[in-house]
């Protein structure tokens, strides 16, 4: 199956975007992001903490939908899903 | 009423707008949060738009490093305060409104009377916490806050309306870090004229404001891009158990 990951803002930099991913059936949101962040260290870091947890700001977004990141380590992928994973700024 | 040399002032946009738009610009009262990236741009175009009375907040002195951006202040201007210098300039731009400036650290005991009876607040801060505030303002009074955040070439923008649509804290439940963040003077113009032209749009009601959507904006990549958000029932500024009743008693 496919699963289209984008990354936007920094993520993006580090990590590029619009990456298809071909995850095998059972694949949970988290593992496949972990697995994608894992090929750039400073992206990997900017997203998980040191335990592996998402970092709290990171916004998750499954299908356009908000998705919590208690979630995104139990729900499984489909295909044709799409996954953005994007940093808030906060600069003025 | 507005005077002749206010219709002729804003000829171009009563064509957009009408005489009434323009009458409503200048009854509004806009509270700008912040006079740097994002509220030098903003104040600017909100004055010359004739929005009626611009209150301008900010506790910062001009630097140097300020420059490449903050578009209200020139190299003469350093060492001066923010407000009065960003004060002098939008009073030259457009002598018929009122322009008030505050030389204030925005903090929880005074953000409720800064945003007072305005019809809008505009969060040009640089920080999370300071947004959250505003955010908590805006919904203990029922006023709309627009925001706007930007770093490097990346930017968001929404618009939130209490008890409508999600709250910043419904967005973004947990600050990103705190850092010196790199800038361009292009971003926060950007950024600033999506949040000045929802200021705009709510005060005269037209269009579609950009409302449950946070408009992404990748100035690298030229992309710019929109995802929904929806509102937390769970959010602990503005969720069920907060809600608020109006004064009909009736949930807003």
């Amino acid at each position: 199956m496919t699963v289209k990951v984008r990354f936007f803002a920094r993520f993006r930099e580090l990590l590029g975007t619009d990456i298809l991913a071909e995850p095998e059936s059972g694949t949970v949101f988290a593992s496949l992001v972990k697995d994608i962040a894992k090929k750039n260290r400073e992206g990997y870091d900017a997203i998980f903490d040191g335990n592996g947890n998402f970092r709290e700001f990171v916004i998750l977004m499954l299908n356009g939908k908000r998705l919590e990141a208690s979630d995104a380590v139990t729900l499984t992928v489909t295909d044709g899903d799409e996954i953005a994973v994007f940093p808030p700024v906060a600069g003025g | 009423m507005l005077s002749q040399r206010e219709l002729d002032r804003y000829k171009r946009q009563i064509l957009l707008f009408g005489e009434e738009g323009q009458e409503k610009l200048k009854k509004s009262k806009i509270f700008i949060a912040g006079a740097g990236g994002l509220g030098c741009p903003i104040s600017i175009y909100l004055a010359v738009a004739g929005v009626g009375t611009i209150t301008l907040a900010d506790m910062d002195v001009v630097d140097q490093t300020n420059l490449n951006r903050q578009i209200l202040h020139y190299d003469r201007d350093i060492g001066k305060k923010k407000t009065s210098s960003a004060g002098e300039k939008l009073r030259e731009i457009n002598p018929d409104i009122r322009v008030k400036v505050i030389d204030t650290t925005i903090d929880e005991t005074n953000v409720l009377s800064l945003a007072g009876s305005a019809d809008g607040i505009v969060d040009a801060m640089d920080n999370f916490p300071t947004r959250y505030l505003l955010n908590e303002a805006a919904i203990t009074k029922n006023i709309p806050l627009f925001h706007g955040a930007i770093r490097g070439l990346y930017g968001q923008a929404t618009t939130i309306l209490p008890g409508v649509t999600p709250c910043l804290r419904c967005i973004f439940p947990s600050a990103p870090p705190k850092e010196v963040f790199p800038v361009v003077g292009v971003t926060p113009g950007l950024i600033g004229m999506v949040q000045a032209t929802e200021v705009l749009k709510y005060l005269t009601h037209e269009g579609r404001l950009l409302t449950d959507r946070l408009f992404l904006w990748d100035g690298l990549e030229a992309r710019a891009e929109e995802i929904c958000v929806e509102r937390n029932p769970a959010c602990p500024v503005c969720g069920e158990k907060n809600t608020r009743k109006t004064t009909t008693g009736r949930k807003r």
